[in-house]
């Protein structure tokens, strides 16, 4: 008798979901940092955001990895959500390097007008890429309740984002709370898919696709 | 909505998985149809019941 030895999916042993919360809980450690004033300059708070954009790589890995796993999907059902991990992957990458990039340029060589202008374009334009990415994955995914969760999930995240920029903005006009960047909203979105995943997973019993 | 998916799919001996491929569906997707969490469109209805050699009122039905 002959038994298929169970080879575990994702990365180190750990699917999408465990690199996900991974992913959740240091974008929070370094929103608290920044928000207590714990850390002050800006230059080390962006550094720190590799941290999790760098986990987001290894989830995305984890999810790949998942999705090519027998049991995971079926019929080509799966192939919309391998292409949108491939992009996904791209864009992160995309911003790691131009991220970088200006980092660099603007400490090291410093940099001014419109040179600046256009390197600190790029990261936010990488960002702009994932969006797109999500948008093309309900555009292509054939299996109509994965692409139901993803628009569930795309649902949440912009509440969440566009609620936390609407109140956040009073209480900054109203000086109560610090100023943040606006790029932070695109992690709040971020963050947002992550819980409409946890909706999903509570009313339908399953993750979904992003 | 009510379904009988299990039933006839146990009657065929078909996992989750099975039915799913034949659908070109995701399990999770049979999963969700088959414990009422997900009601089907219409397309995919007829899917299920071509699928299964069926009318849709043979498999589905109202609460």
């Amino acid at each position: 008798m002959t038994t298929e030895k169970h080879r575990p999916s994702g990365v180190l042993g750990r699917g999408p979901a465990f690199w996900a919360v991974m992913v959740f809980i240091s974008t929070a450690l370094i929103v608290t940092l920044s928000v207590t004033g714990a850390i002050e300059q800006k230059a080390p708070l962006l550094l720190l955001t590799i941290v999790p954009v760098s986990l987001a790589m290894v989830m995305f890995r984890a999810g790949y990895k998942m999705a090519d796993s027998p049991s995971a999907s079926c019929g080509g059902k799966g192939a919309a959500q391998k292409t949108y991990i491939k992009r996904t992957a791209i864009f992160t990458s995309l911003y790691l390097a131009t991220f970088g990039l200006l980092m660099f340029a603007d400490r090291e060589i410093g940099i001014e007008g419109e040179l600046k202008f256009a390197l600190a374009l790029l990261p936010g334009l990488a960002i702009c890429g994932i969006f797109w990415a999500i948008g093309r994955l309900i555009v292509e995914e054939k299996d109509e309740f994965m692409r139901m969760l993803v628009v569930r999930q795309a649902l949440v995240a912009t509440s969440v984002a566009l609620s936390a920029a609407t109140v956040w903005g009073f209480l900054e006009s109203a000086d109560v709370v610090p100023h943040v960047d606006a790029y932070w909203w695109a992690v709040a979105w971020f963050f947002g898919l992550f819980l409409g995943a946890l909706a999903n997973r509570v009313q339908y019993g399953t993750w979904g696709a992003v | 909505m009510n379904n009988r998916l299990k039933v006839l799919r146990a009657e065929r001996d078909w996992s989750q998985q099975d039915l799913a491929e034949r659908l070109e569906v995701s399990r999770q997707s049979v999963n969700a149809i088959e414990k009422g969490r997900y009601d089907p469109s219409l397309p995919l209805a007829f899917k299920i019941a071509d699928v299964f050699g069926l009318t849709i009122e043979d498999i589905f039905s109202r609460d």
